[in-house]
This record gives C-alpha cells, structure tokens and sequence, in this order.
C-alpha cells in the first residue's frame, strides 16, 4: 500500500474553542491508483490533501491518527526528513495555477526546483534536459519558449499544465491534485484531466483528486471518497457509488449533477 | 528632466533674491562705506536686474561654467570636484550599510515574526526611526570618541593622502545617516516579507521540498523587494541630505560644510550649484529606480513595451 491514512483528525486551536474540521478519517491508496475525494467546500477534503502532502503548519492546529506514506508517518517525521519526501515522492498541484507559480521566477528554473533539491547529481544541462522533456509531455506547445517565460506570459490552462511538469519533474509516487482544474474553462478542464490521466497510466504515479465536482471525479478516479463535515460519508469504486449510492448525502450530490453534459 | 533642473535653479535663484543679506556686504563686513558696497556690487554684477543676472548664470552653466565663489574666489566647478568625492562616498557607504543591514535583519524578523526577539527588534527599530541622524552622529561620536576613545573626534584625513583613512573616518557618520533609514527599510521589508509569504506561490515552493530559508531566499525576498526599492530610491535623496548636518557634526571638509559657509555669506554661485547637483543626483535616483523595477519585475517590461 502507497498511502495509508489511518483514524486522521484535524482540530483547529487559533479561537477560543478547538475546532474539528477532519474526524475519524480512514482509506487507503495503492501504487497507480487515482483516488477521488468529493464534498463541498467546509468538508475537510483539501485540508486532508494539505496534510498528507505535509503542508499543515505545525502550529495552531492538532493533527491526530497517522498518515503513512510507504509505511513512514507524514505527521511524526522530521521536518528533514519530510521535505526529502516532498517534491520528490510526493507532489502537489494546487487549485490557482495563476498565483501557484512565484511571478518573478522564469518558468524553467520554478520547474528545475525539484530537481536542484533532490537531484543534486544532476548538472544544468540535464536538468535542462528533464525540464523541457516534462514540459513537452504536459503537451505544451513550444517548450523552449515556455522555458524562458515568466508566468504571466502564459494563459491559465498553460500554467496548469507548467504546474503538473514542475510536479511531475522528479518522478513521484504520488500527486496530490487540490481542484486542479477549477479555476479554468470547461474545454481546458477537460484537456487537463485526460492529461493527468494519461500521466498516471504512462508513470504510474498515484493520483489523489480533490474536487467539489462530482462529474469530474467520475471521469477520472478509480476509487471515491464522499466527505461531509470532516467526516466519512461513503467510500468505494466509483460505478459502484454512482450505480448504488448508500448514504443519503451520496445520492443528493449526485442528483445535483446536471443531466446535460456539454464535455461529452 | 533638464525642465525639473531649469525649475530647481530658477527657485533657489529667486529664493536669495528674497531673503535678506547681501554677498557684497557680506564680503566688505558691516563697517563698509555705502559706495564701497555700490562699486563692489557692479564689479559683481548684482546691480543688473534679476532676470539678466538669471540667464547669464543659466548661459555659464550650458556651457559647464558656474561662475566664481564670492566668499573662496575660486571657480565653483572646481571646488565642487574636491568635494563631491568626500559627500558621495559617504552616502555610498550609508546606502551599502542601509540595505546591507536591513535585508538579513528583515529576513531575520520575518522568519521569526511573532516571537520575543522579533518584538525586542521591533520595539529597537522604532526608537532608532525617531532619533535624527545628526544626534545620532553626537551620540556615536561621543561613545566611540570619548569613552571607547577608538578615534579622535573631529579628526579627518583627505582621500588625496590615504584612502584607507579616509574611509575609516567616514564610517562613523555613515552609520549615523544610515541607521534611521535602515530602521525604516527592515520595517518595511519586515511587513513586505510578510505579506508575500502568504502567497500561494510560496506554499507551492514548499510542496517542492523546500525548507524556510531556501523559501524566503529564492522565492520570497524577490519579490519582497520590490516595493522597497521606491523607498531605497528616497533614501537616497534624504541621505544626501542627512550627510550634510551630519558632516558638521562630525567636522568633515564635504559638500555640506561649503553650502552651510555659502549661504550664510550669501555665495549664491556656490549654492545654486551644489543645489543643482542634489537635485540631478536625485533625478538620476529616480531614473534608476525605474530600471531596478524593470528588472525585478518581468511584468512591467511587459507593459512599458
């Protein structure tokens, strides 16, 4: 097992009363797998993303249960050691590709990071190398122009996809993908989701999906997850869920998806 | 540019045709006779109505001449040359000081914002913000000279005779110009820091395996600067401006100690000139400003084409 998240909770402690955002939370992810995490915003499913790719802060708030990435708890191990794991082992791509890419930064060197962190062996020319070849398989046009440019040169569909290349540059085993495509327009939506998944077959990186998007999440996922309120609503293969949705809150979010679907 | 210079001249021009005092009486003393004065001021040429003396100067100056000091009665140019080196250096010296301090304190008080040091460094900031820099100087000459005995206070070497020297005895008064401004830029480099490390890009940079530091360096501090150029670009004018008080305190031969001489002998040539060139360095300030953004930001060359 890749990914195994085990009796998680999250408990806020910025206001006078703790806060419970994430209760009681248990599922797993295997090598290859694309997972999705449904609910609506409030729900603790980005919060749960955050936590696995170790960007909680340490302060202020309570993390409970354990998060165990190829058996190694993300929540008790050292910060070094964490950070070994991140942009290497564990990636994340995040909902606003617009403000997700530092404004200063020439989009080689924001997709190079990774690699002048973890892959210290590796000189300018090849790094170089990685980067453009990522940036071709994000299936943008003109990588070496792109390579030169800064963000806001590039439309948001093509920062998305900069996003995915800087986070898929170091070989992962798992990407976390926060609403991914939210902020962008239907058509473009739809291209980056068959991107990822033709990422996850070609690579074999485990896919962790959060969306509020249900129709999406039965696009792309193997598996789903339903939260409502920091907890558990309903897991299982995602025909299963949308063929036999068992719990009342399922089958009202389903029954909001709309009937016309314009992608299809 | 040149319109800004033309403007600046003409004011300080009719500003000594306002004030009281006179650069014959002075030069001839109080018990001078009445003609005495009457004939020295033709021989100077102040007789002639406002706006001929104005464009004569104006031609002198096109034509890089800025007339002879009255009270030295040595061509202005020339004395200008002598002692610009001495003023420049030290603002040079408070500019490096100024940022070459503040970027690692700032740094320093952002990674650690909230805590106790950071509240002691704040509270340290804002008495040194509302010390002027010329008591400042007193103070730093009093310590250093007096009870550290570390020099002699007063004391100076020309850069002519040994450079080293000179510039040892300039550090002093540097610090003192530049430590109310250094205050003021970890201030606000404190609160830019900040305000950029909310930024999702950041939280982006840590998903990537970064660790704090790594973060603020390479990601954060770019962008950090940027709105604290404008305020390095005022410093500056104002440090030029600082070093000429501080210069007295500090008996340093500058430019401030000639213009405080001029003006008070009513020496207009010297003043208008080393007016002119405050002014000109605080233009070329503002131009450079301009570029500093440019090359900081990517996304303003784009819209300046």
């Amino acid at each position: 097992m890749l990914l195994e998240v085990k009796d998680f909770g999250i408990e806020f402690h910025d206001h006078d009363r703790p806060e419970r955002v994430v209760e009681d939370l248990d599922f797993s992810l295997d090598t290859g797998e694309i997972l999705g995490i449904v609910g609506e915003s409030g729900s603790g499913k980005s919060l749960t993303g955050l936590a696995i790719a170790g960007l909680l802060p340490r302060k202020k708030l309570k993390k409970e249960g354990a998060i165990l990435f190829e058996g190694q708890d993300v929540l008790r191990m050292e910060r070094s050691a964490l950070r070994e794991l991140q942009g290497d082992e564990i990636c994340m791509i995040f909902q606003e590709p617009m403000t997700a890419l530092n404004p200063t930064m020439r989009i080689g060197r924001q997709v190079e990071e990774a690699l002048r962190i973890h892959h210290k062996e590796m000189d300018a020319a090849a790094r170089k190398e990685r980067a453009l070849l990522w940036l071709r398989n994000v299936e943008l046009e003109d990588a070496e122009r792109v390579y030169d440019s800064y963000p806001h040169e590039l439309s948001g569909g093509m920062r998305q996809r900069v996003c995915i290349a800087a986070a898929m540059v170091g070989g992962p085993k798992l990407l976390i993908a926060d609403e991914p495509t939210t902020a962008l327009d239907v058509t473009v939506q739809a291209q980056i989701i068959r991107l990822l998944q033709r990422i996850n077959e070609e690579e074999k990186v485990a896919i962790l999906f959060v969306s509020h998007d249900l129709s999406l999440i039965r696009q792309i996922s193997d598996n789903v997850l339903v939260m409502q309120k920091g907890r558990l609503v309903e897991k299982g293969p995602v025909e299963k869920i949308f063929s036999e949705p068992r719990e009342e809150y399922t089958k009202k979010l389903i029954a909001a998806i709309p009937r016309v679907n314009l992608d299809e | 540019m040149l319109l800004t210079l033309l403007a600046v001249g003409f004011v300080v021009f009719a500003a000594f045709e306002i004030i009281p005092g006179d650069a014959a009486v002075s030069r001839l003393g109080s018990n001078a006779t009445a003609e005495s004065v009457a004939a020295l001021r033709t021989e100077m040429g102040l007789d002639r109505p406002f706006f001929v003396r104005f464009f004569s100067w104006l031609f002198g100056c096109l034509h890089g001449d800025f007339g002879t000091s009255y009270s030295y009665g040595m061509p202005v140019a020339g004395m200008i040359v002598e002692k610009l080196p001495i003023t420049l250096c030290m603002s040079l010296i408070s500019m490096l000081l100024c940022i070459g301090v503040s970027v690692p304190v700032a740094l320093f008080a952002a990674k650690h914002a909230g805590s106790r040091t950071d509240r002691g460094l704040r509270s340290a900031n804002q008495l040194v913000m509302a010390v002027p820099a010329f008591f400042l100087g007193i103070l730093l000459s009093w310590l250093f000279g007096m009870v550290l005995k570390w020099f002699t206070p007063g004391g100076y070497v020309s850069y002519k005779k040994d450079f080293g020297a000179f510039l040892a005895y300039l550090i002093l008064p540097s610090v003192a110009v530049a430590l109310p401004k250094c205050a003021m830029s970890v201030k606000l480099l404190r609160s830019a820091i900040l305000a950029e490390a909310d930024k999702e890009y950041v939280r982006t940079a840590y998903s990537r395996g970064l660790s704090t530091m790594e973060v603020l360096y390479r990601h954060v501090l770019k962008n950090a600067m940027i709105p604290l150029v404008t305020f390095w670009g005022m410093a500056v004018a104002d440090m030029i401006a600082g070093s000429i008080v501080v210069e007295q305190v500090f008996n340093i031969p500058g430019l401030g100690r000639i213009l405080l001489n001029s003006i008070a002998k009513r020496d207009y040539p010297v003043v208008e000139a080393v007016i002119l060139l405050i002014a000109l360095v605080v233009l070329l300030m503002n131009l450079l400003v301009d570029t500093l953004y440019r090359l900081l930001d990517p996304r303003l060359k784009e819209e300046q084409g």
